[in-house]
């Protein structure tokens, strides 16, 4: 599903969050080279980490199709350059007249990180940035396919993580993997996926993943969801054994012996006519009004436990 | 049978008798000529339908004129989504008026994909299901024959009058009928782009131009209740999706002491204000999951008139839980109004569930499946049971009706 969902899979905004234990920049960049490689346009904004450190380890060919705003060197626009980009730069419309001022094809934006954004701007304003810079690139002119953003978990309130959830189409949660995985190289990592589609459909999954060098991205498999369930249908498997299999008496009935049997009229089996003058409830006969009285023993865990033999 | 006992006194408040209030039962009341609403027997209001007859009948025959229906939504708003437009979609086919606000999505876009009425009428689908019920009652029993005239549980909440319609989830509603009707769209980053001079002083003022917005649609449409009008006048249905969520400019989502801690419910009672001099009803969702601040969820509570709570299992450990295999979540009717009256309608269950069965919506009061196994033996049972202690006594009546369970 992780494979499929950086082959281009997914529109809109894709969450990657990452913690001190595990780091999700590398899968980031995967998802970067992954789209580069289909052609698209990558637009950076990068608040992290200098722009060497971002490129490091592409390929030529990927490295070309990133497109890198420096939002690292100068943040608040001290040096008065004016060159990259500056914190208050992060509006929609300015943010769309600098996306369409460089490329017109369909692109994909990655914002590495958005904590950063979030602990320096209102939680409100950049939630409405990131859901409606799509919108609005597109009434400019420029299609933005989707939106990946890294997201580190540790940083802000449960409460926050929740609401920014909800806005996007994808999560995206890395951790780290609890035991070592066949076929991995000791690298691999947990993701739990979080997929919402757009026919109201959500699909989750648990996965384990390793990055390959120039960003390619490897799935291993599956995590085994829930081992304590799966005991248990071991356990449910034999039970299911035909007791009436090796017996050295007959339980079982030929046709003929059975429409003998059923032509036996049993003791509480009446005439049509009988039945029927019974189940009339009589129009003027008394009726019985059961009033609950205090010193009755009634059991209401299990009212006809007598029969239980 | 202690079930069957006790559930008698609390049906029969829908048996017909002779003593009817005057004027309203006739029919031929003057407030009963709006298009797509039907007076309430016994609290002497209009009532119109939230789109979905199961939750009417739930809600005691529908909304009344001038509430608020506010839907606390699902973990991933899923199904709230879907409530939203079953009572937007209505509006459409009884030809009411519509004003729909959103943050998120386009309110065009939110109309075209409203959901397509069924051809065949209500009528139609009760006779089916009156078909069937029939059909079931005359294969007689054999053995447990003394049963067979005890009356089957109802486990779709059926309504008694033919107000509502059914929806068909995978066809979108015809363009004509879009086309007819006469609707007002609320988006939110639109407003905010046109009219720079508000946003920078006040943070919620997103709430304060929608109340202006549905104000003026209300005093200049005529829906207003002191105006005297002389044409046909109309229901105004007012949908607002997601508020209080972030894309609202609020915090309360996002924050346990939000700057404007009374942004909401300001917007909420002066809301409730403008609905209750209008012919107008108003669904709202919000994410109260997300609202950090419990008080402030009280406080929404006590300014909205029902209130619905969904729950869904998607993603939960109830998804796998046997009990719930045949649902699709929980509805909690966290509260119903009691207008013109002394008591509020009760239902005689709290346990409903709602599923999509097939492409319809329908809620059902939540039940056991009967165990037809023989190998289950009472002990392996016991968590069942006990996940089941909030389940009301009808599940023994219940199994009465299936087929295969002869004693």
């Amino acid at each position: 599903m992780l494979g499929k969902l950086a082959a281009g899979g997914a529109e809109g905004l894709l969450l990657i969050q990452d913690s001190v234990s595990c780091e999700g920049r590398t899968l980031l960049k995967s998802f970067a080279a992954a789209s580069a490689q289909r052609g698209e346009c990558v637009q950076v904004l990068s608040f992290d980490i200098p722009e060497e450190e971002f490129k490091a380890g592409f390929s030529a060919a990927a490295a070309s199709q990133l497109l890198y705003h420096d939002a690292f060197r100068d943040p608040l626009g001290w040096t008065g350059q004016g060159c990259g980009l500056a914190l208050e730069e992060f509006g929609t419309s300015e943010l769309v007249a600098r996306l369409t001022a460089t490329t017109a094809g369909p692109s994909t934006v990655v914002l590495d990180s958005i904590s950063w954004l979030l602990l320096r701007l209102p939680f409100p304003r950049v939630c409405q940035v990131l859901a409606q810079l799509p919108k609005r690139a597109k009434v400019a002119g420029l299609k933005i396919s989707r939106i990946v953003a890294l997201l580190h978990g540790d940083l802000h309130q449960t409460g926050q993580l929740e609401a920014l959830h909800t806005l996007a189409r994808v999560v995206v949660k890395v951790e780290p993997a609890p035991e070592p995985v066949p076929g991995g190289d000791g690298a691999a990592r947990v993701a739990v996926t979080l997929h919402r589609k757009t026919g109201g459909k959500v699909m989750q999954k648990k996965e384990y993943f390793t990055v390959l060098p120039d960003f390619i991205l490897k799935c291993l498999g599956e995590l085994p969801e829930g081992g304590v369930s799966r005991e248990e249908n071991d356990q449910e498997v034999p039970v299911t054994v035909d007791p009436a299999a090796n017996l050295t008496f007959n339980l079982r009935l030929s046709e003929a012996e059975r429409q003998a049997k059923e032509s036996v009229p049993l003791p509480y089996q009446f005439s049509e006519e009988k039945k029927s003058s019974l189940l009339q409830t009589p129009a003027n006969l008394g009726k019985i009004y059961y009033e609950p009285d205090a010193a009755d023993d009634v059991d209401e865990e299990d009212p006809d436990d007598d029969l239980d033999v | 049978m202690a079930a069957l006992a006790t559930g008698g006194p609390v049906r029969s408040e829908g048996v017909p008798t002779s003593f009817q209030r005057k004027g309203a039962a006739g029919g031929g009341g003057r407030l009963a000529v709006l298009p797509g609403t039907r007076p309430s027997l016994r609290r002497g209001q209009l009532l119109l339908s939230s789109g979905i007859p199961s939750l009417d009948s739930v809600l005691g025959g529908g909304l009344a004129i001038g509430t608020l229906l506010l839907i606390e939504e699902d973990a991933y708003g899923i199904y709230s989504n879907l409530l939203f437009k079953h009572f937007l979609a209505e509006g459409i086919v009884c030809g009411h008026n519509l004003f729909i606000a959103s943050a998120k999505e386009e309110p065009a876009d939110i109309l075209k994909e409203l959901p397509s009425p069924f051809l065949n009428t209500v009528s139609a689908m009760e006779e089916a299901t009156a078909m069937k019920c029939k059909q079931d009652s005359q294969e007689s029993m054999k053995i447990a024959w003394r049963y067979q005239n005890i009356p089957k549980l109802e486990v779709t909440q059926m309504t008694s009058s033919k107000c509502g319609h059914y929806f068909d989830l995978s066809k979108p509603l015809a363009s004509e009928l879009r086309q007819n009707i006469g609707w007002h769209g609320f988006f939110l980053p639109e407003e905010t782009t046109l009219c720079h001079d508000i946003s920078s002083c006040n943070m919620a003022s997103g709430y304060t131009r929608l109340l202006h917005s549905i104000q003026k649609v209300i005093y200049q449409e005529g829906f207003g209740g002191s105006t005297p009008q002389k044409k046909q006048r109309n229901i105004l249905r007012i949908g607002i999706q997601n508020l209080g969520s972030v894309l609202w400019d609020d915090d309360i989502c996002c924050n346990e002491n939000p700057q404007n801690i009374y942004s909401l419910t300001r917007f909420l009672y002066a809301l409730r204000g403008l609905l209750r001099t209008s012919l107008s009803a108003c669904i709202i969702t919000i994410p109260s999951h997300l609202i950090q601040n419990k008080a402030i969820m009280e406080r929404v509570t006590n300014l909205s008139d029902t209130i619905v709570g969904l729950e869904s299992f998607m993603g939960s450990e109830r998804e796998t839980n046997p009990l719930y295999k045949d649902y699709h979540g929980l509805i909690h009717i966290r509260q119903i109004p009691w207008l013109n009256s002394l008591i509020c309608n009760v239902s005689d269950t709290k346990d409903l569930a709602f599923r999509l069965k097939g492409k319809l919506f329908i809620i059902e009061r939540l039940h056991l499946p009967p165990d037809l196994s023989d190998t289950v033996s009472r002990t392996s049972k016991q968590d069942l049971a006990e996940s089941t202690k909030l389940l009301s006594s009808g599940c023994s009546a219940m199994a009465i009706g299936k087929k295969h369970l002869d004693f």
